[in-house]
C-alpha cells in the first residue's frame, strides 16, 4: 500500500530521522532522552507479573513468541506471533491513560504473524494507537492484542493465542512450562559494553497445539516454544547496525540463547546456556562464536554456533525459502534445523541486512 | 566522396530545409507528448477526482445511535476492517477537516483509502491526523464533530457483529460511468493527435524529397545505387528521430506540465484545492511511439514502394475511392454496434475527408479561376490550386487539428453542462436528510406537510429506492429494476431534464397517471412515451403508462420513477431520504423537529451545497486539462502551418517577386499574397467545421451510447468557430507577413528553370 504517511507515521514512531545509517534496525539506536524514558540499567530486576505488562516509561518494547510445529503427517511448521509497543511520549504511572475519544498517540502498537510451511512463508502485519483500546496489553491475567489477534491466559499456565489474517491463521493452546528466565544479570540484558540494553526474560519451554488456517484447509499441529519479553529505552548503541539472534530448542534437553549486535568492526555477543538440568548460565562474550557459512537473500542463512565450556558446535540452518517479513521493517525470522555436536530446532532473527546482501 | 555524405551535403546547400524538418519534428513530437502528457493527467484528476467523490462503505449501528470509538473497538476487534473518519466543522480552519488514523488504514485495499490521503501529508487540507482533529474539536465551542467508520471493500453484512449495518459513505455524488465515457473521449482524441502529427511530419518531409528529387538523380547517375540512397536516408531520419525527438519530447512534457503546473497553481490559489493532476512519467513510451511515427511516415515511400505505387495508381482516382471510402465511413459509424467498427469507421471518415479535402480547395480554386476575368485573379485562384495541391498533408493535418479541437472544445463544454445537469438533478435540495433505520419517514413528511412555516410546501420531498420486477410480455420473462419513487412533487424536481414528455409532465405523475423511465431502460426495452409498463413485488402489481423518458447519466441499471402514493403498501424500502430546501438559519429546527418526530438522538443532515462546490471543484481541474489539449493542438497545428506555409511560399519567392517585375506595386504583391494564404487557411477551416461537428456527434451519440447505453446531449457553439477563424485568419496574415519580409530579402534567381513559371503549372 502506498501510504507514505503511514510510513512516515512508523518512521516518527522509530524515531527516524536522515542519518539512518547510525540509528540501527527500525532507529532503535537513536538516542532517547534520557530525562523522558526510564532505560534499564545493571541492577534492576524483574517483577511478576506485573513485567508481563506493559512498561509505558520505556520506548520499546515486545512479546515475541516462535515456535517449531509439526503437522499430524509430521511437517515442519514454523510459526511467529510478536506484539511491538513503541511510545512516542513516555507516561508515567501516576498519569491516567486518556480517553479513547481523545485519540490520542502517546504510543503505536504492531503486530506480526507468520507461518512457514513446505518452504512458504506467509506473514502479516498490524498497527495501531495506543490508548484506544483495539490494542493493549494487561498483565494479569495476560492478555496482548491488537484488533482480533490476541495472546491471552485462559488460566493459570494456559494460554491462547489466536490470529486471523486475510488468508490463514492459527489458534493454538499454549501450556507454560518452568518458570520464566531471566536472561543477563537478573534480567538486565546488555546490549554493549558502553551499558545498553533491555530487560529482557523467556520462557523457553513451551507445549503449543492447535489448528493452523491455511485457506479452506485446517492443520492440525503441535511442538514447542519459545516467548520472549524485553522492553527497554535504548536498545541499541549508536553505530550498531543491527543482531543476529538465535533461540535453539535441542534434543539433548538443553536450550541456547544466543545472539550478537553487528558493528562496523567486530560487535557485541550474548546469551545464555540452558542445560537440561540446572540454572541457567549467562555467556561471556567469549564464550560464543557465531561465523556466518552461507547467504540467501541476502541473509546469513547458515551459521557455526559454537558455545566454549559446553561442548556445543553446531550448523545452524535455515530451511529452504524466504522468510523475509516484509512489514514496515524487513527483517528475516526463519524455523533452523541444528545439526553437529548436537541437534535440534529453532528460531533465528537477523536485522539490519540489505536485501542485497550488503549491510545497512 | 561517402554517397551518404553526398547526401547529407544537400542541407549545406539547403539548410533552411533541414531546419524546418528538425523544427517539424520537434514542434510534432511536443505536441505529440504534450497531449499524452496532459491526457495522462486528466486522466489521473478524473481518477483521483472520482475517488475523492466515489461512494465507499461505512458501518453503523442498527439502533440508528451515532458510532463511537467504542463501536469502533468493537469492529476492530472483531476483525472488521473499518477506519476512523471524524469530520469537524471548524470555524476557525475554513470548513470541513476530516481526521483519520493512518495506522488503522494499514488493512484497507488501495482503492478504499480515499485518494487524497495516499502519498499525501495530513496537513489539515481537509485531511489531519485524528488526534489533532479531535482535539481541536474540544477546544473549539462552536466545532462540531462526528464519526464515521469507513469500511473496507472485503467487509459484507453478514461479516458484521450484531447491532451494525452496512450504508453507503459518500462525501459526494457518485459518477459511475460518466467518468469512464470522459476517459473513453480522451483516449480517441489521443489517437486523432498522433494521426495530426504524423500528417505534419510526412507533409514536411514530403517537401523536403520534392526538393531533393535533383540530387538523388544526379548521384544515381553517378553510380549510386538506389538501395545505398535508400540506406543513406534510413541513416539521415534515424540520426534526425534520435536527434530531434527526445528533446521534443521534452519541450512538450515541459509545455504540459508548465500549462498544468499554472492551472494549478491558480486553481489553488482561487478555490484552496489541491491539485490532483500527477506528473506521469511516460517520456520513454512517448518517445518510442514519436521515434516510430517519423520513421515510418518518413521512409514509407522507401520501405514501402511497392505501396506508394499501388498510392500512385489510385491517385488517378482519388476523389471517388476517397468518396467512396468517406461513405462507407459515415454508413458504417451509423449502423456500427461495436466501440472498435464504430473507431475504424471514423478512421475511414477521417481519411476519405483528409484526401478530398486538398483536392476540393483546389477544385473551387480553379473552378473560379475559369469564371475568372481579371488576369491577376485568374493567376491567384490558379496558384490557389497549385498551393491545396502542394500543401494537401499540412493543410490536412490542420484541418483534423481544427476538427478535433471543435469536437473537444464542445465535448468538455457538453460535458460540463451535463455535469450540472446531472448534479442539478440528484443535488436539486439545499440539504440531504438520512431517515435512521428504525425510524418512519412517512411520520417525517406529515410533519414537514404540517409545518408551512418552517419549510414552504414544494421545497422538499421524499425519496424511496428499492426494486421491482418489470414484465417483458413480449420476451415472456421479467427482469429486475431499481424504484425511484418520490413525493409530493416538489420545484425541484421541475429542473429535470427529460429527452421525451408529454406535456406537463409532473403534473400527470403528481395526479398518479403514470410513471417516469430513465433513458437507460427506454433504450434497452425500447420503451417509448405513452407505452404501458407493468411492475410486480410478489402478487402485487401496477400498471402505469409512461409519462417521461429522463436522463440519467452515468448509471448502467434501469431505473422508473414512480409516484410515492402508487408504491405498494408492502413495499420494500432499501433507502429513504427526504430533500428539503430551507434557509441554513432554520436547519437547526428542522434538525430539532426532526429528532422528536423520529425520538433519535441524531439525524445526518448533509449539506448539497458544499458537495455540489467539492464536485465542481475537483472536476473542474479536469476539464482545465483537456482545454488545454486543445489549446496545445491547435497552437501547434498552427504553428506547423506557419512553418509549412512559409517554407513552401519561400521556394517561390523568385516567382512571386516577378509580381513586382510585372508592375504590381509592393502594397499590391503583400494584398495579393495575404488573400492567397488567407482564402488557403480560411478554406480549410471551412472544411474542417463539419468535419468537427460530425466528430462531436459521434462521440456523444455514437461512443457514448455504444459504450455505455445513454447518449450525451449534443451542442454546437458558434461563438468558438468564429475564434478559429480568426486565428485562420492570423495564421493567413501571419504567411503574408512573413512573405512580404521574404520578398525583400528574394533570391537573386530563380532556383531552377521550372520557378520561373510556378513550378507545378
Amino acid at each position: 500500500m502506498r501510504l507514505i504517511l503511514l510510513l512516515s507515521g512508523f518512521l516518527l514512531l522509530a524515531g527516524c530521522s536522515d542519518d539512518t545509517t547510525n540509528q540501527g534496525f527500525a532507529g532503535l539506536a537513536e538516542t532517547a532522552d534520557a530525562s523522558e524514558y526510564l532505560q534499564p540499567r545493571p541492577g534492576d530486576t524483574l517483577v511478576f507479573p506485573e513485567d508481563y505488562g506493559p512498561h509505558p516509561q520505556h520506548r520499546i518494547e515486545w512479546w515475541y513468541l516462535t515456535a517449531n510445529l509439526k503437522t499430524g503427517d509430521g511437517k515442519p511448521v514454523g510459526l511467529q506471533w510478536t506484539q511491538f509497543r513503541q511510545a512516542i511520549q513516555p507516561r508515567s504511572p501516576e498519569i491516567p491513560s486518556p480517553e479513547p475519544g481523545s485519540w490520542t498517540l502517546d504510543a503505536a502498537w504492531m503486530a506480526h504473524a507468520a507461518i512457514s510451511l513446505g518452504g512458504e512463508h506467509r506473514f502479516a502485519e498490524k498497527l495501531a494507537r495506543g490508548d484506544v483500546g483495539h490494542a493493549g496489553a494487561e498483565p494479569e491475567p495476560l492478555r496482548v492484542w491488537l484488533d482480533n489477534w490476541q495472546l491471552r491466559q485462559q488460566k493459570p499456565g494456559v494460554w491462547h493465542l489466536s490470529v486471523h489474517a486475510r488468508e490463514w491463521g492459527y489458534d493454538l493452546t499454549l501450556t507454560i512450562n518452568g518458570d520464566p528466565v531471566a536472561h543477563g544479570d537478573r534480567g538486565f540484558s546488555a546490549k554493549s559494553a558502553s551499558g545498553e540494553g533491555s530487560m529482557y526474560f523467556s520462557l523457553v519451554d513451551i507445549a503449543l497445539e492447535g489448528q493452523i488456517t491455511l485457506g479452506e484447509q485446517i492443520v492440525p499441529v503441535s511442538g514447542k516454544g519459545w516467548f520472549d519479553r524485553e522492553w527497554s529505552s535504548q536498545l541499541l548503541k549508536t553505530g550498531q547496525q543491527g543482531w543476529d539472534w538465535f533461540a535453539l530448542h535441542l534434543d539433548s534437553g538443553d536450550k541456547l540463547m544466543g545472539f550478537q549486535l553487528r558493528e562496523e568492526e567486530g560487535g557485541f555477543k550474548s546469551g545464555t546456556w540452558l542445560p537440561a538440568d540446572g540454572e541457567p548460565v549467562p555467556l561471556s562474550p567469549d564464550a560464543l562464536e557465531l561465523k556466518p557459512e552461507e547467504f540467501r537473500h541476502g541473509h546469513p542463512v547458515r551459521w557455526r554456533l559454537q558455545v566454549h565450556g559446553y561442548g556445543v558446535d553446531v550448523s545452524v540452518k535455515a530451511r529452504p525459502g524466504n522468510y523475509l517479513n516484509m512489514g514496515q521493517f524487513p527483517y528475516w525470522e526463519s524455523p533452523v534445523d541444528v545439526d553437529g555436536s548436537h541437534s535440534g530446532v529453532g528460531y533465528m532473527e537477523l536485522t539490519g541486512y540489505a536485501r542485497d546482501g550488503a549491510k545497512d | 566522396m561517402n554517397p551518404f555524405l553526398a547526401q547529407i551535403l544537400h542541407y549545406r546547400r539547403h539548410p533552411f530545409q533541414l531546419l524546418a524538418l528538425v523544427i517539424m519534428i520537434l514542434v510534432a513530437t511536443m505536441l505529440w507528448s504534450a497531449v499524452s502528457q496532459l491526457t495522462a493527467q486528466a486522466r489521473t484528476s478524473m481518477g483521483q477526482s472520482e475517488q475523492a467523490l466515489g461512494t465507499r462503505y461505512q458501518v453503523q449501528r442498527a439502533d440508528g445511535q451515532p458510532v463511537t470509538v467504542e463501536d469502533f473497538v468493537t469492529l476492530r476487534r472483531d476483525g472488521a476492517c473499518v477506519m476512523p473518519w471524524l469530520e469537524v466543522d471548524s470555524s476557525t480552519r475554513a470548513g470541513r477537516i476530516v481526521g483519520i488514523d493512518p495506522l488503522s488504514v494499514a488493512c484497507l485495499a488501495d482503492d478504499t483509502v480515499p485518494g487524497a490521503l495516499q502519498g499525501s501529508p495530513l496537513d489539515g487540507q481537509p485531511f489531519m491526523d485524528i488526534g489533532e482533529a479531535a482535539s481541536l474539536a474540544r477546544t473549539e465551542p462552536e466545532a462540531a464533530e462526528r464519526l464515521y467508520l469507513i469500511g473496507a471493500d472485503s467487509i459484507s453484512p453478514a461479516n458484521l457483529p450484531q447491532g451494525y449495518r452496512l450504508t453507503d459513505f459518500s462525501t459526494g455524488p457518485e459518477t459511475g460511468e460518466l467518468g469512464e465515457s470522459f476517459l473513453l473521449n480522451l483516449d480517441a482524441l489521443a489517437v486523432l493527435v498522433l494521426l495530426i502529427t504524423a500528417l505534419l511530419l510526412r507533409s514536411v518531409h514530403q517537401l523536403g524529397m520534392a526538393q531533393r528529387r535533383a540530387s538523388f538523380a544526379l548521384l544515381f547517375r553517378y553510380g549510386v545505387t538506389h538501395s545505398s540512397i535508400r540506406l543513406g536516408l534510413f541513416l539521415e531520419t534515424l540520426t534526425l528521430a534520435l536527434v530531434c525527438v527526445l528533446p521534443g519530447v521534452a519541450l512538450g512534457l515541459w509545455l504540459a506540465n508548465g500549462l498544468a503546473g499554472g492551472f494549478g497553481q491558480a486553481m489553488a490559489s482561487l478555490f484552496d484545492t489541491p491539485v490532483y493532476a500527477g506528473q506521469g512519467n511516460h517520456w520513454l513510451s512517448i518517445a518510442l511511439v514519436m521515434a516510430g511515427v517519423v520513421l515510418g511516415v518518413c521512409l514509407l515511400d522507401e520501405l514501402a514502394p511497392r505501396l506508394t505505387s499501388v498510392s500512385d495508381n489510385l491517385k488517378q482516382r482519388q476523389v471517388p475511392i476517397a468518396a467512396g471510402v468517406l461513405v462507407l465511413g459515415l454508413g458504417l459509424v451509423w449502423a456500427g454496434k461495436s466501440l472498435p467498427v464504430v473507431f475504424l469507421a471514423v478512421g475511414l471518415v477521417f481519411l476519405g475527408a483528409g484526401f478530398l479535402a486538398p483536392g476540393m480547395v483546389a477544385g473551387i480554386a480553379r473552378w473560379w479561376a475559369r469564371s475568372a476575368t481579371d488576369p491577376l485573379n485568374l493567376w491567384q485562384y490558379a496558384e490557389l490550386d497549385v498551393l491545396a495541391r502542394r500543401l494537401a498533408f499540412p493543410l490536412v493535418a490542420l484541418q483534423f487539428a481544427l476538427a478535433l479541437v471543435l469536437a473537444v472544445q464542445a465535448l468538455v463544454t457538453v460535458f460540463e453542462s451535463t455535469f450540472d445537469d446531472w448534479l442539478s438533478q440528484r443535488l436539486a435540495a439545499d440539504y440531504y436528510v438520512e431517515v435512521p433505520p428504525s425510524a418512519d419517514a412517512t411520520s417525517a413528511a406529515s410533519w414537514l406537510a404540517s409545518r408551512p412555516d418552517l419549510i414552504e410546501p414544494g421545497a422538499w420531498h421524499r425519496v424511496v429506492r428499492g426494486r421491482a420486477a418489470l414484465a417483458l410480455p413480449e420476451q415472456g420473462k421479467s427482469q429486475g429494476i431499481d424504484v425511484f419513487s418520490v413525493g409530493p412533487v416538489s420545484d425541484m424536481l421541475h429542473q429535470w431534464r427529460f429527452l421525451d414528455a408529454i406535456d406537463a409532465p409532473w403534473a400527470a405523475f403528481s395526479r398518479g397517471e403514470g410513471l417516469m423511465v430513465n433513458e437507460q431502460l427506454a433504450m434497452r426495452e425500447a420503451v417509448s412515451v405513452g407505452d404501458t409498463l407493468s411492475l410486480a413485488w410478489g402478487d402485487q402489481t401496477v400498471t402505469l403508462s409512461v409519462l417521461a423518458i429522463y436522463a440519467d447519466y452515468g448509471r448502467p441499471a434501469g431505473e422508473v420513477l414512480l409516484p410515492m402514493d402508487r408504491l405498494p403498501e408492502t413495499f420494500s424500502a432499501t433507502f429513504e431520504s427526504l430533500s428539503v430546501s430551507l434557509a441554513a438559519a432554520r436547519l437547526h429546527e428542522l434538525e430539532r423537529g426532526l429528532k422528536t418526530v423520529w425520538q433519535v438522538e441524531d439525524v445526518v443532515i448533509r449539506d448539497n451545497g458544499r458537495i455540489k462546490t467539492l464536485a465542481h471543484e475537483v472536476f473542474d481541474q479536469t476539464f482545465l486539462l483537456t482545454r488545454l489539449i486543445t489549446f496545445v493542438t491547435l497552437l501547434l497545428a498552427a504553428v506547423s502551418l506557419l512553418i509549412m506555409g512559409w517554407v513552401f511560399f519561400s521556394t517561390r519567392a523568385w516567382y512571386y517577386q516577378l509580381l513586382t517585375v510585372w508592375g504590381l506595386g509592393q502594397r499590391e504583391v503583400t494584398f495579393r499574397l495575404a488573400r492567397l494564404a488567407v482564402g488557403l487557411t480560411g478554406g480549410i477551416v471551412l472544411l474542417a467545421l463539419p468535419l468537427g461537428i460530425w466528430l462531436t456527434w459521434v462521440l456523444v451519440h455514437r461512443i457514448n451510447p455504444v459504450a455505455f447505453g445513454w447518449s450525451l446531449p449534443m451542442a454546437v457553439y458558434p461563438g468558438f468557430w468564429l475564434e478559429l477563424g480568426v486565428l485562420s485568419l492570423l495564421i493567413g496574415l501571419s504567411i503574408a507577413g512573413l512573405m512580404r519580409w521574404q520578398l525583400r530579402h528574394a533570391h537573386s534567381r530563380p532556383l531552377s528553370a521550372s520557378d520561373v513559371t510556378g513550378g507545378e503549372r
